[in-house]
């Protein structure tokens, strides 16, 4: 699937607390031509979701060493300050239960890592399509 | 994982200063009243917009920490430019209230960079609780014992309340750009200013207009009284560069 350059740039945000996760999705994602933000960490993602409007917003469930969920809240923060935003979560450690918890929160997908950069961006690229 | 933003925040030039010239506008006559001192996160980060900056600051309740860090840059930059000129510094209102060495520590700064404390307002900015009132209160005392001026920001926003006014009684009353953007063509805006520049007479301050962009918006401003003024019609942020090369002349 070819990303039109001729509609308005998409904003994406990226969050990843593995900086060679973000580098590589960043550049992934600039390669098709969409605009890129990158946060690493729960806080970092918060601040630029209160000043700038995003399109698409890619996160990891994890931000913080074992057990942290801080991808979810970034789903519950995306739908109260933008409803348009699109979210898809991503996890190595997702369970049947945090995938449920993470729909019911309104993300739009959950992928379970790892998971091919085109794999990720087809589905980016599908859900920018139907908002 | 990555290095914590905090971190790289904190650490030296992590935080570059800005200087918002303030100008005092009577008739035709402009003449420069003071800076104010901005503060711009680590280059090539998030953390370049102010607005980011300090909302993850919040965020992370670390106001105590990143003011220091903004306070001591802006002065020991501020160190290089005119004596003469009066200087504005953001503090957090948990700042104030929470962080008992903060006075001390804007006190040695203020000594170890020639600046008297007399040229420096204190703009309170962020003034949502949880913080302890009492302790808050005894700082805003002592920064006048100290010499210090102070300035209510964003006021008619927030937490920027008629409570506010009454335990601080500011010195300057910042009024932000919503109410200034267009004040020369909103009659309800002008109104607003209207009744903030009668409240801030009340209290014997002086109302500073934030966000002027237009000729027209500043000579609405001079016939609603009000004569401080920044913003980019008059000048834009300036690095200390910028600032020395304009002092030199």
């Amino acid at each position: 699937m070819v990303h039109d350059t001729n509609e308005r740039t998409h904003h994406i945000l990226i969050v990843d607390d593995e900086e060679l996760i973000v580098l590589a999705m960043r550049k992934y994602f600039e390669g098709l031509g969409y605009r890129v933000d990158a946060a690493h960490e729960l806080e970092e993602a918060q601040a630029l979701l209160a000043n700038r409007a995003y399109d698409l917003v890619i996160a990891d469930l994890r931000l913080t060493g074992i057990g942290g969920v801080e991808g979810l809240q970034i789903v519950s923060d995306v739908h109260q300050r933008h409803a348009h935003t699109r979210v898809i979560l991503l996890s190595a450690f997702g369970t049947p239960e945090i995938e449920r918890e993470s729909y019911n929160r309104g993300a739009d997908a959950f992928l379970h890592k790892p998971k091919a950069m085109m794999e990720i961006a087809n589905v980016a690229m599908n859900l920018l399509e139907q908002s | 994982m990555s290095e914590s933003a905090l971190n790289r925040i904190l650490q030296p030039g992590g935080i570059t200063p800005v200087y918002q010239p303030l100008f005092r506008a009577a008739g035709a006559t402009i003449r420069m009243h003071g800076l104010e001192c901005l503060s711009r996160g680590p280059r090539g980060t998030n953390f370049e917009s102010a607005n980011v900056l300090f909302e993850y600051v919040r965020l992370k309740r670390e106001e105590s920490l990143v003011d220091r860090a903004c306070v001591a840059a802006a002065l020991r930059g501020a160190s290089s430019l005119p004596q003469g000129l009066a200087l504005t510094i953001n503090v957090h209102a948990s700042t104030l209230g929470r962080d008992h060495a903060f006075l001390p520590f804007l006190t040695s700064t203020a000594a170890a960079t020639g600046i008297e404390l007399s040229r420096v307002t204190v703009d309170i900015v962020e003034h949502a609780p949880p913080w302890d009132g009492v302790s808050f209160l005894a700082a805003i005392a002592q920064l006048r014992d100290l010499g210090a001026t102070i300035a209510l920001d964003d006021v008619g926003l927030g937490q920027s309340n008629f409570k506010m006014l009454l335990d601080v009684k500011p010195d300057y009353l910042k009024l932000d750009r919503y109410f200034v953007e267009s004040c020369a063509h909103d009659r309800e805006r002008r109104a607003v200013i209207a009744a903030l520049q009668q409240l801030a007479r009340e209290f014997h301050a002086e109302l500073v207009a934030e966000g002027v962009t237009t000729k027209e918006d500043a000579e609405t401003l001079q016939q609603l009284g009000i004569t401080l003024m920044q913003g980019f019609f008059f000048a834009e942020p300036l690095t200390l560069e910028q600032a020395q090369a304009f002092f030199r002349g």
